[in-house]
């Protein structure tokens, strides 16, 4: 869309304001930055050098690195390892027996509590997938046809063994509520190479039955960093993004109308007061009106061929999650720097079997035709795919054929983005209950996922009651070197 | 150069001849690069070496007073062997040139310490005195704040005009813009007091109280719902109207203190102080499946050790929570020890009805006198009724009870029990839904969804004699945010009719007596007597868990005959002030069998097996068992039956109307242990006592057995150091925009040496312990000890906060150099003001009141302003859909909003409110596109423009440069520029130009919201003007305080 903006700089303007901007903002609101944070070269780099947007500031990189963004398809609930990228043939072997106390003595329990503890074999058959022969479920057989492109991670832990607190611990590294999540980091550290679109967006997908784990908005929420490193949610009905449309009845022209004159009187504003804040505001009502184009725009999958829907089963409009895994593919064409999709039906206490049947059918074919995708069109190099979810599942049954959530040991799979493909990273014990071999911590996924993209986790660090706080928590981590390209 | 500037004027002294003073200089470079392994954390603790003590720094030659190279430290500053070198580059940490200078300066200066500011006892400082003062010195202030700028060499901005003055002030004490005519009145009033007596008036009025009152709800996190997981609805605004009430009474900040931390255990103690004692239970709680409660009981009690430390003392003791805190002197043992005082706060970790039933722990009901005299002649009469039904005995029943029999009897044998489902003909919507209705009766509500709808059903039952209708409502799944319902979280039926007829003969009502639904859908606020009650807006509805099917039995008063032509018409009625709290997916069904319950067969399964034994063989029990329920169908009972059906749901109704709010109740104390690494499996731990942390322990009780009244006579006794400085250093942030120390949440080590420490102490011991009242202000009242309003009072009739805001400050000198701007950027040294956006709560209070939209109403129930549609659809447990209050509801001050924690209103989220989650002392202020989305575009926002712009054409006057003038002049108090004036002349012209082309544009621009519109409107006028208006609303200036 042609707008009265495109004619001005946009790039010079808004690097010139945001250098202004944050100077002015110490005065009322950043307040828990620390300075130094706010003294990175790049901010004093010459207003008259356009980049667009934020620039971040880890700028340059603390690390080469090819990889630009993340595309995280978090499956909330709690996706069952053992029935997805784990294989545990012992553990069927064992499959009504009790489960030995050696295992579980003295650790934590949810829903399980003061019930008796008894094996659940896996309720689906592994084939091994690609050259590496990596073991993945059956159900996952499209998955598996991307195999040489994944590396499954067999030994993560967690801390957490509610959904609520979980979620927050994967999604900050923090337990405490109030902390950015890593989207925010990263567009806080690496900044936005898109001036028409937020940095940072989350997709919720929709979908039938099952239990739709609630999530909350913490989950890409900025903490205390400033809003505008928050997740942007894009919603399937009604406006894509908040308020996104013009009211009825106004049409483009009015509303351009109305902004230009709302910018001109702002500008005469300025020019009486001089009061940086004011140009800083300038620049959003402006890029405000270019995501009312935008936006639509990168919703409208009508250019996208036939072909392309098809490979991901995407019905545009639907809000699924095969939808939102194409839309996530434009997010990523269009310079996001961190997408965040979830699926929220793996809780799965009751019928783990059929519950995971249904699930795998939602998820298979879309997270495959992505990374393929992906991979086509040379985009997989610099995007890190992420699939997974906050814990795993118990390998005891629960009620003779679901599983409870479980901390000890669960699965993640990372692609793309300077992580090596075809290779299963570290393991759980032969019941597939604690992580045993090469054991990775939340803060060591995100110290690597940070890695990846250039940035050193010790360093990417705010001043926040008195301490660096930084999305790997102050215990330490450690970036896992044996899976990177 | 710049960058020195932007490290704030405190550090950039450098150069300064005078030796560096440790507080200001020293401390912060110690204990940023340092403190964390040579401080008070004795675990993390290297080399036995601390430098936060000066006695072991100089025992261990680290120190070497007087002698910079034969120090340690200074040797390791600069060490080039890496594991020498200090701070280690494993750290990241290094010391500029500018600060290892300084270090040697002090260390050749003696290398004294002092202890921290914040720890030290307040004292009251002397005032200094300003020899020639550039600009007036109205108050000790001024003076602090003068006397440091004579030093700097800077001069004290004018007094701001006087329009944007009282805007200021208006903006800052009510949140809220003046008026024209109080601005005219203000700009026209030249007595000396003119200032001094509005602002008098700002702080009697209750909107003083509302603005205050959000401060302080977001450092104790007050919210409506219980943030983790399904965030359910929790009864909190009491609580919050206690502190509305509190501030607007004045109520002294120690008893303010006492009253919420321990209000429960205040001797004497009335509602109000029981009310206060809610803040215990402010914290996030769970339900969450599979949850454990030692863990939950671990998490709030870090939560209350977090809060109080940071709300009340500035203090990050909740960081001592897993190790020694690293820069300040909190001990783990510290940390549990404060845990230890709310130990004896009854409570669960994991509340297992809080969804299914809405318990969330000791509640206390807040009826009003009136209320509680009803309720108690309800009980009265409903024991009065039950006893006089009680004594007609059951065998004075047998005749009709045996006739009851055989009619049931032969009923079921020819398969006439149970409940015959009903087939519609017709099923029909009135405000536009559709109705389909499925081969086997059932009906689903699709298409257009209105916030208020009635379906009719019509249906020939067939030849019988029907004594009760059941309505049956099942779940809809292609409902993504909600199931049974089309909106809210339940249905709503306010209403059921039902007629009776041949297809020829005039139908007759059917009277129901009474209304029973199944377990799930019994509660006070939502009983299922409305439905039957004939008041249009209660309803019957599911409070709590409402998933799945429900059931809802209405009794007929007579039976209903029918022959094979009979028509019957339900009409089911939704009327309630929730929105499109209608029914998804329903069937209806009838019954003959007298008596009838919601169990499949219409009547319990017990009864029915004693009904089918025969006569002769049926067991006592069982005797007694349709002895017992034919007291249902009995028309001897009949008049008690619909007089008690009549009392309990009236009663009901009444009960759910009064308020209630959780509150603390006190009962044993729990064993509080150190945990170790915070590990809440961890039981190897000590066992502590409530305590005071060790630091500050002479000021506190030296008893056993310390309570939760012991701690908050600490938190507010004269000796406590941090208390009063951190209240007065937030208060002034709110009328500056930063702190005097500027990190708010943290007055320990690695906070900030203040700007201005003696002023920061006089305000302090000013809080505490008011001195006499200047004679050269008449006007002021005799201040109490710790006395809010007092410090505002002086606070905003400084010199220092009236400063002009508007520009000097980027004006460069005559004789060139730097603008004050450049050499200031963040105003430390308050030679002006800072103009500042508005909190988010009062971008929106401002708009309405622009507007002429805002409804001021003191307290109550929480409300729903306008929120997009599908905002809550990522909740579960229960699924919901928002749904906008109605009426003046939709325009109340924002601090009324309801707060969901999880997914807080997006219109107060974009403007950076807090989610309350935790506690939260210091807003970021953000500048983002979504927020220029949410003044263009959220409905909140277009209909005040609508309305505004109705306003503006009302008043006016009738011309076009007149009403605009006037518009502007509302919005921000000053007159448009010929060159603003001419930006909004054009900006109507092409407007009313496109709607005059376009009138019906100009209607469906008109349309949004449910403000009234005129009589008789001129849509294109009013649509250019909205647009105006609209612009107007949107301008920086409008959303920022001057």
């Amino acid at each position: 869309m042609k707008t009265k903006f495109s004619a001005a700089p946009p790039d010079a303007v808004a690097l010139g304001v945001h250098r202004r901007t944050f100077l002015g903002r110490t005065i009322a609101g950043v307040g828990s930055l620390a300075l130094h944070s706010l003294m990175h070269p790049r901010l004093w780099a010459g207003a008259s050098q356009p980049a667009p947007g934020w620039p971040g500031v880890v700028n340059p990189r603390h690390v080469a690195s090819r990889c630009k963004r993340v595309i995280f398809l978090y499956q909330a609930g709690g996706p069952s390892h053992l029935e997805t990228f784990d294989p545990k043939p012992r553990l069927g072997e064992m499959h009504g027996k009790p489960m030995p106390e050696s295992f579980t003595k003295g650790q934590q329990i949810a829903q399980l509590q003061g019930k008796a503890l008894k094996c659940f074999g896996p309720q689906f058959s592994f084939r091994r997938f690609g050259k590496a022969g990596i073991e993945i479920t059956d159900r996952f057989p499209l998955i598996g046809g991307v195999a040489d492109d994944l590396c499954v991670i067999r030994s993560m832990f967690t801390e957490q063994i509610n959904h609520d607190p979980a979620h927050t611990f994967m999604n900050t590294g923090a337990i405490v509520a109030g902390r950015p999540s890593m989207g925010s980091w990263l567009l806080y550290g690496l900044g936005t190479e898109t001036q028409d679109l937020p940095g940072f967006v989350v997709l919720v997908s929709q979908g039938k039955g099952g239990q739709m784990q609630p999530i909350a908005a913490r989950q890409w929420s900025a903490g205390f960093l400033p809003g505008r490193f928050q997740g942007v949610k894009l919603n399937s009905t009604g406006d894509p993004v908040l308020h996104l449309r013009t009211p009825e009845g106004l049409g483009t022209a009015g509303q351009e109308e109305s902004i230009a004159a709302i910018s001109a009187l702002n500008r005469i504003r300025h020019d009486r007061v001089g009061d940086p804040e004011i140009l800083t505001r300038i620049a959003q009502y402006e890029m405000a009106f270019r995501m009312q184009a935008s936006v639509p725009e990168l919703v409208d999958m009508r250019n996208e061929p036939q072909s392309v829907l098809d490979s991901y089963g995407a019905r545009p409009g639907d809000g699924s999650f095969a939808s939102n895994c194409l839309l996530a593919r434009r997010l990523a064409e269009r310079g996001v720097r961190f997408i965040q999709l979830y699926h929220r039906d793996w809780d799965h206490h009751q019928a783990v079997k059929s519950n995971i049947d249904l699930k795998a059918a939602e998820v298979d074919r879309p997270t495959a035709a992505l990374i393929h995708d992906l991979k086509q069109r040379g985009m997989l190099d610099d995007t890190l795919v992420v699939w997974g979810g906050e814990f795993g599942r118990t390998p005891m049954s629960q009620d003779g054929d679901g599983r409870d959530h479980h901390i000890k040991g669960f699965s993640i799979v990372m692609a793309g983005g300077g992580i090596r493909g075809g290779m299963a990273y570290g393991a759980t014990d032969e019941l597939g209950y604690a992580a045993v071999e090469n054991p990775v911590s939340v803060h060591d996924f995100h110290a690597t996922m940070l890695h990846v993209l250039g940035v050193d986790h010790e360093r990417l660090s705010v001043k926040f009651q008195g301490l660096d706080a930084k999305l790997t928590g102050v215990e330490g981590a450690k970036v896992i070197k044996g899976i990177l390209a | 150069m710049v960058i020195c500037l932007v490290l704030g004027l405190p550090n950039a002294r450098e150069g300064v001849a005078a030796a560096p003073h440790f507080n200001r200089d020293i401390r912060p470079i110690l204990s940023e690069n340092c403190f964390a392994c040579h401080g008070p954390d004795e675990k993390k603790r290297k080399g036995k070496l601390r430098l936060d003590q000066r006695d072991v720094a100089v025992a261990k030659e680290a120190i070497v007073p007087g002698h910079p190279e034969k120090s340690e430290l200074v040797a390791r500053l600069d060490a080039s062997d890496p594991d020498e070198l200090m701070p280690p580059p494993e750290s990241h940490k290094k010391l500029t040139a500018a600060q290892k200078k300084l270090l040697r300066q002090w260390i050749a200066a003696g290398a004294s310490y002092e202890g921290h500011w914040a720890y030290t006892p307040v004292a009251r400082p002397t005032v200094p005195v300003v020899a020639g003062a550039s600009a007036p010195i109205r108050n000790p202030i001024d003076a602090f704040v003068q006397d440091r700028l004579s030093r700097e060499g800077v001069a004290p901005a004018a007094e701001a005009d006087r329009a944007s003055l009282i805007r200021r002030l208006h903006l800052d004490l009510h949140g809220l813009p003046p008026t024209p005519r109080e601005v005219d009145s203000f700009v026209g009033d030249r007595a000396a007091d003119a200032y001094e007596r509005r602002v008098d008036q700002l702080l009697a009025s209750p909107r003083f109280a509302e603005r205050q009152a959000v401060f302080w709800l977001d450092a104790v996190r007050y919210a409506d719902t219980t943030g983790f997981h399904g965030d359910q609805m929790l009864s909190l605004w009491p609580y919050r109207d206690y502190v509305v009430e509190a501030f607007h009474e004045n109520l002294p900040f120690d008893q303010f203190t006492r009253e919420q931390i321990a209000g429960d255990l205040i001797p004497g103690g009335g509602r109000r102080q029981k009310v206060a004692s809610a803040f215990n239970r402010l914290n996030r709680m769970t339900t969450e499946g599979g949850a454990q409660d030692k863990e939950y009981l671990a998490k709030y009690a870090a939560d209350r050790v977090r809060t109080v430390s940071m709300a009340w003392m500035g203090s990050t003791l909740g960081c001592a929570e897993c190790h020694d805190h690293k820069f300040d002197p909190f001990s783990q043992r510290d940390f549990y020890s404060m845990e230890a005082f709310f130990a004896d706060i009854e409570e669960k970790g994991f509340y297992p009805s809080g969804f299914s039933r809405g318990e969330w722990g000791p509640r206390m009901a807040l009826p009003s006198p009136e209320q509680a005299a009803a309720l108690e002649r309800f009980d009265a009469d409903l024991k009065k009724l039950r006893d006089e039904a009680a004594a007609i005995e059951s065998s004075t029943l047998a005749k009709g009870q045996a006739e009851w029999e055989s009619r049931m009897s032969e009923l079921d044998r020819a398969k006439g029990a149970g409940w015959t489902n009903v087939v519609p003909r017709a099923a029909t919507s009135a405000n536009g839904a559709t109705l389909t209705v499925a081969a086997g009766g059932e009906i689903s509500a699709g298409g257009m969804n209105p916030d208020n709808d009635t379906y009719t059903v019509i249906f020939r039952p067939g030849p019988g004699r029907w004594t009760a209708l059941q309505l049956r409502t099942d779940t809809e799944e292609d409902y993504a945010g909600n199931r049974i319902a089309r909106g809210w979280r339940s249905y709503v039926l306010t209403g059921v009719e039902v007629e009776a007829g041949s297809a020829s003969g005039r139908a007759t009502q059917v009277e129901i007596v009474e209304a029973i639904p199944t377990a799930r859908g019994q509660s006070d606020r939502y009983p299922a007597w409305a439905v039957i009650d004939k008041d249009p807006k209660t309803g019957w509805a599911m409070e709590h868990d409402h998933s799945g099917s429900h059931r809802l039995v209405l009794r007929f008063a007579r039976p209903v005959e029918t022959d094979g032509e009979s028509e019957i018409t339900v009409r089911l009625r939704h009327d309630s002030e929730k929105r499109r709290a209608t029914i998804a997916k329903f069937r209806l069904q009838l019954t003959q069998v007298e008596g009838a319950t919601s169990d499949n067969d219409a009547l319990p399964p017990k009864v029915l097996a004693a009904l089918r034994a025969p006569a002769e063989t049926r067991s006592d029990p069982q005797k007694q068992i349709l002895a017992e329920h034919y007291r249902q169908p009995a028309p001897e009972l009949a008049r008690f039956r619909a007089e008690e059906a009549r009392l309990s749901g009236e009663r009901a109704l009444l009960n759910g109307q009064v308020p209630a709010v959780l509150v603390t109740k006190a009962v044993a104390p729990r064993m509080v242990r150190v945990l170790a690494r915070g590990n809440w499996m961890d039981e190897s731990g000590p066992i502590v006592q409530p305590a005071v942390p060790a630091r500050f322990s002479a000021a506190s009780p030296a008893r056993e057995n310390l309570t939760r009244l012991d701690l908050a006579d600490w938190i507010v006794s004269a000796d406590n150091p941090l208390t009063a400085r951190v209240f007065v250093n937030r208060l002034w942030k709110q009328f500056f925009g930063t702190g005097l120390s500027k990190v708010l949440e943290d007055v320990g080590s690695q906070g900030e040496w203040p700007s201005h420490p003696e002023l920061l102490d006089w305000l302090a011991a000013e809080f505490m312990q008011p001195g006499p009242v200047s004679p050269k202000d008449p006007g002021a009242r005799a201040p109490h000890p710790w006395d809010i309003k007092h410090v505002v009072r002086t606070i905003v009739t400084s010199h220092t906060y009236r400063q002009d805001s508007s520009g000097t400050a980027a004006r460069r000198p005559a004789g060139g150099g730097l603008t004050l701007l450049e050499r200031d950027p963040e105003n430390r040294l308050l030679a002006r003001q800072n103009p500042s956006r508005l909190d988010a709560e009062i971008v929106r209070d401002n708009a309405l009141a622009i507007a002429g939209l805002l409804r001021e109403r003191v307290g109550g129930p929480s409300v729903f302003p306008w929120q997009p549609e599908g905002y809550w659809a990522p909740l579960n447990y229960p699924k919901r859909e928002y749904s906008a209050s109605r009426g003046e509801d939709l325009y109340r001050r924002s601090l009324y909003t309801h707060w969901q924690r999880t997914f807080v209103h997006p219109t107060m989220l974009a403007f950076d409110a807090s989610t309350r989650e935790e506690c939260q002392v210091n807003r970021a202020i953000s500048t983002t596109p979504l927020q220029s989305l949410v003044l263009l575009n959220d409905p909140i926002f277009v209909e005040a423009a609508r309305a505004f712009a109705q306003n503006i054409l009302a008043e006016g006057g009738g011309e076009l440069d007149g009403r605009l003038q006037w518009a502007f002049r509302r919005a921000v108090a000053r007159p448009p520029l010929p060159e603003e004036l001419k930006v909004l002349r054009d900006l109507h012209a092409a407007q009313l130009a496109r709607f005059t082309a376009s009138p019906r544009q100009a209607g469906e621009f008109l349309r949004v919201g449910e403000a009234p519109l005129p009589e008789r409107p001129d849509p294109p006028q009013l649509a250019a003007m909205t647009v105006v208006a609209r612009a107007i609303l949107n301008l920086h200036e409008t959303i920022t305080r001057p």
